[in-house]
């Protein structure tokens, strides 16, 4: 049984529909990457899955179980935790506060979860940082506050919304090595990304969508072959990349 | 300030090192520092706090210790205000609410079947809490400044109820029946200074309740409400749960206060305890301490109430009406601290000390 699964998943908003009949899964091992083109609703997806949105039809099945109409904060705690595209750093808390709350979800008080808390500092390289405020703190360093207070909530899996995204290639290196760490603990990951260079290595699976629907799915090399993908989203550039061997 | 911080400082200093010879990390014995420093600072406050109203006493000035009292019972309203509004972010302009029902329900119970007001006080934090809990569970799904909006409805609802409500006094309210002076009746005749402890005692329980708040688990979910409730809710956050239990803490300290100020003015009307100036008042004495913070509502209350009860005096001996001018003097108070430090009095405080 796949660790998730989402059965014939549609969203409509009125007369849009932003996701049609979408169905993918991710078992416990996999980082799964899912990419398209601007408003190909993965965003959209993404709500429907940790319960932001409530899908119109279809079902999301976490352990076999579905969650659909659950809130998010159940979903939570039944082992989802995702980040956002736009970050929400808390930005009264300081880093170390901001983890606590994610560390609080599992943890039997504030003694505890901060225990819990340094531990993910320390894993995800912010322990220096763990007195800054929120607002302090750089868009890199948001968003690896944003992963960190997700991982502290201990998920089965960790949804990771363009997390690469305005990062300088040395911060992404630095947040490509964080995700395969979390993957190294037992965490399977479902990921948003524009970054192709990024996702298209570290993903065992890719996912692509347009227009709310499913293209299709396939292994990284596969898919960056495929000649509707490039023409829906990839562009010629991209196939001279993947053309060469593969980084690692 | 400094002139408080250093002498402590220097008793402490020595005293740290020597008492703990192990070597802690530079980080952890700067904290025990502070803290001991702190401890003094503390205990110097007290000292006043217990000590200037004997002094007041003896010296016959009731004015001033009127003033205290009302501090006190400020301080102890704009901190049951801080725990909903400062630290959940949840503003409410109906606090008056829990006041009035604090005091009308045990004044209620003491003059229908005798209960004495120790007890009411109890029931009231009790019935304030479901009547809380009643208007924060369909309120909390209105987001941001609606919740304000929705307060100030149902505070005009509640005052409107109780001037047409026969059974209870109606417009013209319940006078409190004189009692023989004692513990037991929260009757003092021949001085204010059991009124004073009781104030003081009420005040030091809310920020007790304030001071647990912020180290639990609570103060964590509240600010991160206050933060972003959707990524709150991400992290698992049940915020309307939360969110309930920030207005049942602040209803039930609200109702305890309300008790005090009718067994202290021994008359209660819709007009001085549900009105919606109170609860602009209460949230004012926040908001000008600095909200969010332990010491902002005693900060926010040692500023505003003697400059509001000084200004009805003054302008009533000079033959004003004085009510609408103190109004006036806290609107322009407010809007300094907005424009020139949101962060209220506490982070002026802050800044005179050199810390971040």
């Amino acid at each position: 049984m796949p660790l998730l699964e989402v059965r014939d998943l549609t969203m409509r908003f009125g007369g849009l529909v932003a996701n049609d009949s979408v169905s993918l899964h991710v078992d416990a091992d996999e980082i799964v990457g899912l990419i398209g083109p601007n408003g190909a609703g993965k965003t959209t997806l993404f709500s429907c899955i940790s319960g932001t949105l409530r899908a119109t039809n279809g079902q999301v099945l976490l352990e076999g179980q579905d969650v659909v109409g659950q809130t998010p904060e159940e979903i939570c705690w039944r082992g989802i935790a995702r980040t956002f595209q736009i970050v929400r750093t808390f930005r009264e808390m300081t880093v170390l506060e901001n983890v606590m709350v994610g560390a609080l979800l599992r943890a039997s008080g504030t003694s505890q979860a901060r225990v819990d808390a340094e531990e993910v500092l320390e894993l995800t390289g912010l322990a220096h940082k763990r007195h800054v405020l929120g607002a302090g703190l750089t868009i890199a360093e948001r968003k690896r506050v944003e992963l960190a207070r997700a991982l502290a909530t201990r998920p089965k899996l960790l949804m990771l919304d363009e997390v690469m995204a305005g990062l300088n290639p040395r911060e992404r290196q630095e947040a490509i090595d964080l995700v395969r760490t979390a993957h190294a603990r037992g965490i399977a990951i479902l990921m948003v990304e524009h970054v192709m260079e990024v996702i298209m290595p570290i993903s065992d699976r890719v996912v692509v969508l347009t227009n709310g629907r499913k293209l299709l799915e396939g292994r990284p090399e596969a898919v960056s072959r495929n000649e509707e993908v490039i023409k829906a989203y990839l562009g010629e550039r991209y196939r001279a990349v993947i053309a060469e061997p593969p980084a690692c | 300030m400094t002139t408080v911080d250093q002498p402590s400082d220097s008793t402490s200093m020595p005293a740290g090192p020597g008492l703990d010879p192990t070597a802690l990390p530079p980080e952890r014995s700067r904290g025990r520092a502070a803290s001991a420093s702190r401890l003094a600072v503390g205990a110097i406050a007290a000292l006043v706090l217990l000590g200037l109203p004997l002094v007041l006493e003896a010296q016959r000035l009731v004015h001033p210790l009127h003033i205290l009292i009302m501090i006190c019972l400020y301080a102890t309203l704009a901190q049951a205000w801080n725990i909903l509004g400062g630290y959940a972010g949840q503003i409410s302009l109906g606090n008056a609410v829990f006041f009035g029902v604090g005091a009308y329900t045990s004044t209620l119970l003491m003059t229908r079947i005798g209960l004495s007001p120790w007890l009411g006080i109890l029931v009231g934090m009790f019935v304030a809490v479901l009547v809380s809990l009643a208007i924060g569970y369909p309120c909390f799904r209105l987001g941001g400044h609606y919740f304000a909006i929705a307060t100030i409805a149902v505070g005009e609802i509640v005052q409107t109820l109780f001037i047409n409500w026969r059974e209870v006094g109606g417009a013209s309210g319940i006078h409190l029946p004189l009692l023989p002076e004692a513990f037991v009746n929260f009757q003092f005749h021949s001085s204010k200074l059991p009124y004073y402890y009781i104030a003081l005692a009420m005040a030091a329980i809310a920020f007790g309740c304030a001071f647990l708040v912020e180290r639990s688990r609570l103060g964590y979910y509240f600010r991160a409400i206050k933060g972003d409730p959707l990524a709150a809710r991400s992290l698992g956050v049940k915020i309307t749960r939360y969110k309930l239990y920030a207005i049942a803490i602040s209803a039930a300290l609200t109702a305890m206060a309300g008790t005090l100020y009718a067994q202290y003015i021994l008359v209660i009307d819709p007009e001085s305890v549900l009105p919606l100036s109170l609860s602009v008042l209460i949230c004012l004495v926040a908001v000008l301490g600095g909200i969010g913070s332990i010491w902002g509502p005693l900060l926010g209350a040692l500023v505003l109430i003697p400059l509001s009860e000084g200004t009805r005096v003054y302008l009533a001996q000079s033959g004003g009406g004085g009510r609408a001018i103190d109004l006036m003097v806290y609107g322009a108070l407010i809007v300094l601290v907005a424009v020139f430090q949101p962060g209220g009095l506490v982070a002026i405080s802050r800044r005179f000390r050199g810390r971040g």
